[in-house]
Formats: C-alpha cells, sequence, structure tokens
C-alpha cells in the first residue's frame, strides 16, 4: 500500500460519513480510503462518533406509528450466506494506457465496468467520463509522460485522486492515493515527467484560459451542462 | 440447513428489555427471535425515521427508509458479529445506505455505484479473520464443538479442511470442489456464527 501525504479533511471525512456529500465525491472519497489505511481507520472512529451521536440526539419530528410493520418485515427470509455479500471479484481492475498498467480501487472499478470512451482533449491528455451522478462532473484523467495540461481556473470545486504516476504544479508533487482540492479561482497548471491516471470530480464546468485551449471552452461548457441537464 | 436452537430463549418482555442492542442482534440473526427483533424495532425506528427527516427533508420518504433500513436489519442480521463493532454503528451505517440508495433513486442517478459500493459492508471482516488465532479467551473445547455441532454441513466441512486438518484456502477449495470465492465466504459466515453464539454465551 502507496502512503498519500495529501488527505481529505476532517470535516469532509465526517460529511462523507453523515451520508451528505455527493455521490462523486463519496466515489473519490471511497477510493482514497481503500488505498489510505489511516483515513479507513479515522472514518471507522468517525462512525462510531455519529452513531452515537444520531443515537443521543433529541428527536424533533413527530414519528409516525410503525406498529404493522415489524411484523410484516419478520414475514421476509433472511439472508443465510455471505456469498450474496461478497463483491464482484470478476471486475476489471486495470486499466492499461499506452505502455503503463494502473489497478483501480474497487468502486472506480464498479464505476468504470460499463466500459470507457477515452478522448484526446489537448498535449498528451486524455479523458474518460463516468456517468455518476448528475450533480458533480466525474472523469478519468490520463497525463502521457511529459505531458503539460494547459493554465485553466475552475468554477467550482476540484477533486483529484491520483490513481498511479504522479504530477506536480506551482504548490507541489504528488504522487500515488493523493486527494487534492483546488478551490474555486485556484489557477494551475500540472505537469508530468512519469505519466499519471487521476480521478478527478468536478462541481463546476473546468474553464481552460489560455492559447489554444481557450478553444475547448464551450465544449466543455457543453459536456458538463449536457451531464448535469437531467437534474433542471 | 440445520435449526439453531435459540441461544436467547424467548423469555419474559423483561428479559429481552434488559437485553444489550447487540444481545438482541445476534439473537435475531441466529434464531429469527421475534420479541428481541420487536425491541430493536422499537429502540431504532424512531432514530432512522430522524436520520431520513435530516437526509432527505420528505416524510414519506423517511418512513420509507424505517421500512427498508429495519428490514436489511432482519434480513442481514446473520450477517452480524461481535467483530464488525456496536450493534448501533452496523444499523446506523446500514441506516445511512439505504438513505443514500433512495435519494440516489429519487434523484435518477444512473446506477453505476450503489452506497454499499461506496461504503463496502465487508470491509472489516477480513481483518477480523486474522483475530481468530487468539481465539475468543476462556471458551471450553466442549462449548466449541457443541456450537460447531449447530454449524450447517456445508459451513462444518470447511471449518474441519481450515482449522482440523490444516489445509490451505485454495487445497480446501479443490478438496471439496467449490470455488475459492465460496470456500471463503462459507469460512467467514461459520466464524461469524461461531463467534456470535460464543459472545450470546457467556
Ligand atoms: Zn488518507
Amino acid at each position: 500500500m502507496t502512503s498519500a501525504n495529501y488527505h481529505p479533511s476532517d470535516r469532509v471525512l465526517r460529511e462523507y460519513v453523515q451520508g451528505q456529500l455527493s455521490t462523486g465525491m463519496c466515489v473519490a472519497l471511497s477510493a482514497h480510503i481503500e488505498l489510505c489505511s489511516n483515513c479507513a481507520e479515522q472514518c471507522g472512529e468517525l462512525e462510531s462518533q455519529e452513531a452515537a451521536a444520531w443515537l443521543h440526539a433529541d428527536t424533533e419530528h413527530a414519528t409516525p406509528d410503525f406498529a404493522e410493520m415489524a411484523n410484516t418485515i419478520m414475514e421476509l427470509p433472511q439472508q443465510t450466506d455471505w456469498d450474496g455479500a461478497i463483491s464482484d471479484e470478476s471486475l476489471a481492475s486495470e486499466i492499461q494506457l499506452t505502455d503503463q498498467n494502473f489497478s483501480l480501487p474497487r468502486v472506480l472499478a464498479k464505476a468504470a465496468s460499463n466500459g470507457l470512451v477515452w478522448k484526446k482533449i489537448a498535449g498528451g491528455i486524455s479523458q474518460a467520463s463516468l456517468a455518476i451522478d448528475h450533480e458533480t462532473q466525474c472523469e478519468f484523467l490520463y497525463m502521457a509522460p511529459g505531458s503539460k495540461v494547459p493554465v485553466h481556473h475552475h468554477q467550482g470545486t476540484e477533486v483529484t485522486l491520483i490513481i498511479g504516476g504522479g504530477f506536480e504544479d506551482e504548490f507541489g508533487r504528488y504522487g500515488p492515493s493523493d486527494f487534492l482540492v483546488r478551490a474555486k479561482h485556484d489557477h494551475h497548471q500540472p505537469s508530468t515527467e512519469e505519466g499519471c491516471l487521476c480521478f478527478a470530480v468536478l462541481d463546476a464546468p473546468l474553464t481552460f484560459t489560455q492559447g489554444l485551449a481557450r478553444l475547448l471552452n464551450p465544449i466543455n461548457r457543453y459536456r458538463f451542462y449536457r451531464a448535469t441537464s437531467h437534474r433542471r | 440447513m440445520t435449526v439453531i436452537r435459540p441461544s436467547v430463549p424467548s423469555e419474559s418482555a423483561a428479559v429481552i428489555e434488559g437485553l444489550s442492542d447487540e444481545q438482541l442482534l445476534v439473537a435475531v440473526g441466529v434464531s429469527q427471535d421475534r420479541q428481541a427483533f420487536n425491541t430493536l424495532f422499537q429502540r431504532f425506528s424512531k432514530r432512522i425515521f430522524a436520520m431520513g427527516m435530516k437526509l432527505t427533508r420528505n416524510e414519506q420518504l423517511s418512513q420509507d427508509l424505517v421500512q427498508e433500513a429495519m428490514m436489511t436489519v432482519w434480513t442481514k442480521s446473520p450477517l452480524y458479529n461481535l467483530d464488525r463493532g456496536t450493534a448501533q454503528s452496523w444499523i446506523f451505517t446500514l441506516a445511512r445506505n439505504r438513505c443514500f440508495d433512495m435519494l440516489r433513486k429519487k434523484k435518477r442517478q444512473p446506477q453505476t455505484v450503489s452506497a454499499d459500493d461506496i461504503w463496502p459492508q465487508d470491509a472489516g471482516v477480513d481483518m477480523a479473520l486474522t483475530h481468530e488465532a487468539e481465539g475468543p479467551q476462556a471458551v471450553e473445547v466442549e462449548q466449541i464443538e457443541r456450537l460447531y455441532a449447530q454449524l450447517p454441513p456445508a459451513q462444518q466441512h470447511v471449518i474441519e479442511q481450515i482449522y482440523i486438518l490444516d489445509r490451505t484456502h485454495e487445497e480446501a477449495a479443490a478438496e471439496l470442489a467449490i470455488p475459492l470465492g465460496t470456500l471463503k465466504s462459507r469460512l467467514r459466515l461459520a466464524m461469524a456464527k461461531l463467534r456470535s453464539l460464543i459472545g450470546v454465551e457467556q
């Protein structure tokens, strides 16, 4: 297990445990937690805390009468073997890109199980979208060795989980299982020597701000609005 | 499947009321104890409804959540054992997962990943298995033998291969002519059941 240097904040982990975050964000966190024993342990602790708080909170709502419900439920058969509960081991858990092999955390293998369609974006960067929810834009991003992402800024929050390889930008160097959060209006320009596969979650369209990449704007926006149009 | 004698006999309501959440949950899972389930239902349904109101702000959905979550408590209780943490944590995460999936469905999200993919239920189980060499304290050999006899034959065979004949998982799967995954799942279930039974007796 590779050890991450960048982790989600405690506040984000707590909201994750409470079930308050978008599905896209939860997938990124779940994948990081599979790769990071520190965060896994922290989540276990937070779950105990949240469960205790849940039981001791005041109930502010009048609760309906559930008198008949318990009896109806007890008519059902119980699950008596683990077989139904075991994860599907037939999931493809590897992605091969150019000559690099990347193994995927389980939740991402599941999310990718309908197949991935890779599109070249710009200078060595490829992208494959994942349909996960209507609030975020989720995608795999692959940067071929020696490539550079055009300068861009975000209109919302971007979360990046590094699956394999690494990259650097103005703020630092990042490697496998690092969990990065870029806030609104951060400009940055990632580049990579070794190549890098990431899973990225955006909660607003990406806006490129430089050179030829500006041409991508309408497409990017179109893609994002199409991906999110269901909620309107 | 063999009938497992209730370890917590259906006694007076007062006895049931005095049991911990964990003892109740094990009684439901091991012997389908209806009184124990009714007591768990009373202890948790209001809490689950409140969680639903907090996360969905919708009374109908919250009522559905009570139904879905308590149904999952009933159907999955055989998979619970004391190594999976407290009953309150187990029921909390299970209710949260059902709620998350209900909201995803209401928002018509794609069905690619479910709450159980995001928060895997069997996460701690392998770790729990590695602890069993230490064994539960102060369990008599004859107690183990008696509890072992209560397991379904398929689980007894797996336990026999691994713990008595000292075979590897692969060897045992070949010997019993079952897939490795099935062997592991039977082993987990058997160990979970043994631990639950021991926990209740003590
Ligand atoms: Zn971490």
